[in-house]
C-alpha cells in the first residue's frame, strides 16, 4: 500500500490532461493508497462492533481520536518533515482551536461546524501572528515554539472570564450532521472522511509547486531562495496551514471529548504530535496515519491487557493506570533506536530495495 | 534578446564594491562591467573575493559600499529571490542540490517563480494549476537536454555522479530563465573530458542569448572560451581584458606566481 504511493508519487509529474473520465481515472490512480484505507475504514465498524466487548477495547471509539492526530500530524508533519521548520509548540493551536470551537458552541451557542470553521480561522490567525519566529533556525526555533506553546497554556489557565481556567470548558456537543443519528459510528465517519479529504489535500501539495518549494527550502534556502522562492513567505504559508490543521484537529477534539481543560493541551502534547510526526515517518503523508495509530492504539491496549487476564492479575499491576506514559517512552525510545527513519519510510525500503526496515544500531559502521 | 534602456549593451554595472568580514576586506571598491552576450571569466587565487562577489549580486549578503546595476536597475538591497526573478541565477562551488529530491524535481524548483498556481490551487488540482504542472515537467525536461541528463529526470539528485551534479546545477540555474548566469567553479572536480563538455554547454548558453560570468581555477578553460577575463587578487581588481592581455600582465603573473598559467 505504501510502496504503491511512493511509486505513483515518481509518475505524477507527468500529470494527465483530457475529459472528466479521464480525470478521475488519474484521482483514482494517484491515491490509490488512500483509497483502498478508506474502503479499510468504511467497514470497519461492521467488524470492530461486534468484538469490542470481548477485547475490552472499542477499536471505533479509539479510532476516531487516531482520525483527530491523523490530522494534526500530518499538518506537523508539512512543517517539520517536509518544510524542515521544527515547531515544538502544536499544543497551542490545537488548544486554541478546541477553546475556540467549544466556545463558540457552548457559550455563543452557534452550531459545531461553525465553530470549527473559527477554530481553523483562529488557529490559523494566531500562526500567522507568531510568524516571526521563522526567521530562528534549528534549535532556536524549536525552542522559541516550544515557549510558545507554554505562552498559550499559561492564556488558556488563566483567562477564566472566558476559558473557565482549570475547570475547563463542559457538556461541549458532539459531532453531528443534520439527518444523520449521533452515535460513535457516526462520529467516527465523520472524522474519518475529514482526515482523507485532508490526507488527500496534503499528498496534493506535497507534489505540487509549493510542496517543492518548501522542501527546497528544507535542503538548501540559500539555493531555494537563489532560484527565486520567496523563503520567508512560504515558510510562513506552510506554517499558517500547518496550524490551521492544527486548529481543525483540536476542534474536532473539543466535540468529540465533550469536556477540555487547559492541561490536554500542555507541553506533552507538541511532544506526542512531534512523536507522531517522527515515529510515523518524516517527509510522509502515510507516516502521520501510522504515527497517530500507533502512539494512540498501543497505550489503549496496553491498559487493557489487565483485563484479558481477568482476575488473576496482581492488585498493583491491575490498579496501575499511568500505562500510557511508559509505552509511549518505550515507542519513541526502540523507533529511535531501529527504525529512526520512521514506520512509513521503513515499510517503503522494504517494498522498494527489499532492504530490512530495522537497523543494528551495534553495527560496526564503516568510516567515511 | 530584449535590452532595456541599456544603450551601450552594459547588463550590468558594478561601482565600488567593498566588502569588510570582521575587519579583513574581502572585496574592496571593485568596480567592473559585464557586456550583453559575453562570456566573462572571474579568476584569482584562492580568498581573493571570487565568491563573495557572487553572494553580493545575488544579494546573500549585503556590500558595505557600492552599487550595482543590473538593466540600470539598483540591485542593492533586494532580496536574492527578487534578485532571481530579474534574471540573474547562479550555481553554488560547494554543490548546493535539493538532494532528497528527483532531478526533474530540482529544474522544476527552478521554474517556481515563472508559475503561479497557489497552494490551495494546486492541493485542489485545479485544471489551470494541472496544465502548469504539464508545462512545467516539458519545459524541465527541455532544460535537462540542454545539459544530457533527461534520461536521470526520476533519479534522485543526491544518487548522481559528481560532475552530472554540477550540470544539474546549471540545468537548474537555467530553468530560472535568467539574463545572467553566474557560474562558480563550475569545472572544479570534473575531468579533462567533461570540462570539454562543460565548455561546449557553456558556449550553448551563451547562444540562448544568456551572459555568462564564469568564476573558475582551470585556465584552460578560462582561457580558451572566455571574451573577457577578470582578476581579482585580495579583493582587488589586477588586471582586466582579452585572455592574451590578461595573461601576459606581469601583475597577474606576479598574483598567481609559482601556478602556471597555460
Amino acid at each position: 500500500m505504501i510502496g504503491d504511493d511512493s511509486k505513483s508519487q515518481q509518475q505524477r509529474p507527468h500529470a494527465r490532461q483530457g475529459g472528466a473520465s479521464d480525470r478521475v481515472l488519474s484521482f483514482l490512480k494517484a491515491h490509490k493508497a488512500l483509497l483502498i484505507f478508506a474502503v479499510f475504514l468504511g467497514v470497519m465498524p461492521v467488524w470492530a462492533e461486534p468484538i469490542a466487548s470481548t477485547i475490552h477495547l472499542d477499536i471505533v471509539l479509539v479510532m476516531r481520536l487516531v482520525g483527530v492526530f491523523t490530522i494534526a500530524a500530518v499538518g506537523l508533519n508539512l512543517l517539520i518533515g517536509y518544510a524542515g521548520q521544527v515547531s515544538l509548540g502544536h499544543s497551542a493551536f490545537f488548544g486554541v482551536g478546541a477553546y475556540t470551537s467549544a466556545l463558540i458552541a457552548v457559550k455563543a451557542g452557534f452550531p459545531v461546524w461553525i465553530g470549527i470553521i473559527m477554530a481553523i480561522l483562529a488557529s490559523a490567525l494566531i500562526g500567522l501572528l507568531v510568524a516571526p519566529v521563522l526567521r530562528l533556525k534549528g534549535h532556536y526555533l524549536a525552542m522559541a515554539t516550544l515557549g510558545l506553546g507554554i505562552i498559550a497554556f499559561v492564556f488558556m489557565r488563566e483567562m477564566t472570564w472566558l476559558t473557565g481556567g482549570n475547570l475547563g470548558v463542559t457538556s461541549i456537543p458532539e459531532l453531528s450532521l443534520p439527518g444523520v443519528p449521533k452515535n460513535d459510528i457516526s462520529e467516527f465517519y465523520i472524522v474519518w472522511i475529514i482526515a482523507l479529504i485532508i490526507l488527500a489535500f496534503c499528498s496534493n501539495l506535497v507534489r505540487s509547486r509549493t510542496g517543492r518549494a518548501i522542501r527546497a527550502i528544507h535542503q538548501s534556502d540559500v539555493a531555494a531562495a537563489a532560484m527565486g522562492i520567496n523563503v520567508s513567505w512560504e515558510k510562513i504559508k506552510i506554517f499558517m496551514l500547518s496550524a490551521a490543521l492544527g486548529g481543525l484537529a483540536g476542534g474536532l477534539y473539543a466535540h468529540l471529548q465533550g469536556y477540555i481543560d487547559p492541561n490536554l493541551f500542555y507541553i506533552t502534547l507538541s511532544i506526542q504530535l512531534v512523536a507522531m510526526v517522527v515515529v510515523g515517518g518524516m517527509e510522509s503523508i502515510w507516516g502521520a496515519v501510522a504515527g497517530a495509530g500507533l502512539l494512540i492504539f498501543l497505550p489503549k491496549i496496553v491498559e487493557t491487557l489487565p483485563r484479558w487476564i481477568g482476575p488473576g492479575v496482581p492488585k498493583p499491576i491491575a490498579d496501575y493506570s499511568n500505562y500510557e506514559g511508559i509505552v509511549f517512552g518505550l515507542i519513541l525510545v526502540l523507533a529511535m533506536i531501529f527504525m529512526p527513519s520512521g514506520i512509513t519510510r521503513g515499510l517503503s525500503d522494504l517494498v522498494r530495495y527489499r532492504r530490512s526496515p530495522f537497523i543494528n544500531p551495534f553495527k560496526k559502521q564503516a568510516v567515511e | 534578446m530584449v535590452i532595456n534602456g541599456s544603450g551601450n549593451g552594459m547588463l550590468l554595472k558594478a561601482r565600488g564594491l567593498t566588502k569588510v568580514f570582521g575587519g579583513l576586506a574581502a572585496l574592496k571598491d571593485v568596480s567592473f562591467d559585464i557586456r550583453e552576450g559575453m562570456i566573462k571569466a572571474i579568476i584569482g587565487p584562492n580568498g581573493a573575493g571570487k565568491t563573495t562577489l557572487y553572494d553580493l549580486l545575488t544579494g546573500i549578503y549585503m556590500p558595505d559600499d557600492g552599487r550595482v546595476l543590473f538593466h540600470d536597475r539598483e540591485i542593492i538591497g533586494l532580496t536574492t529571490h527578487e534578485i532571481a526573478a530579474l534574471g540573474i541565477a547562479r550555481t553554488f562551488q560547494t554543490i548546493r542540490l535539493f538532494t532528497g529530491m528527483t532531478v526533474i524535481e530540482n529544474i522544476m524548483v527552478g521554474l517556481h517563480h515563472r508559475t503561479k498556481a497557489g497552494m490551495l490551487k494546486s492541493s485542489l488540482r485545479f485544471p489551470a494549476a494541472r496544465r502548469e504542472e504539464a508545462w512545467m515537467a516539458g519545459e524541465a525536461m527541455r532544460y535537462l537536454d540542454v545539459v544530457g541528463l533527461e534520461m536521470q529526470a526520476e533519479n534522485l539528485a543526491g544518487s548522481l555522479p559528481f560532475g552530472q551534479q554540477r550540470l544539474l546545477e546549471v540545468a537548474r540555474a537555467l530553468a530560472t530563465d535568467p539574463k545572467i548566469l553566474l557560474l562558480d567553479e563550475p569545472a572544479s572536480g570534473l575531468n579533462t573530458y567533461e570540462t570539454r563538455e562543460l565548455g561546449e554547454i557553456i558556449y550553448a548558453i551563451r547562444d540562448m542569448g544568456i551572459t555568462v560570468v564564469l568564476v573558475e581555477h582551470d585556465m584552460g578553460l578560462v582561457m580558451r572560451i572566455s571574451d573577457e577575463v577578470l582578476v581579482l587578487d585580495y579583493g582587488e581588481i589586477i588586471a582586466e581584458g582579452s585572455p592574451e592581455s590578461v595573461r601576459n600582465d606581469p601583475k597577474v603573473i606576479e598574483a598567481y606566481l609559482g601556478s602556471q598559467l597555460d
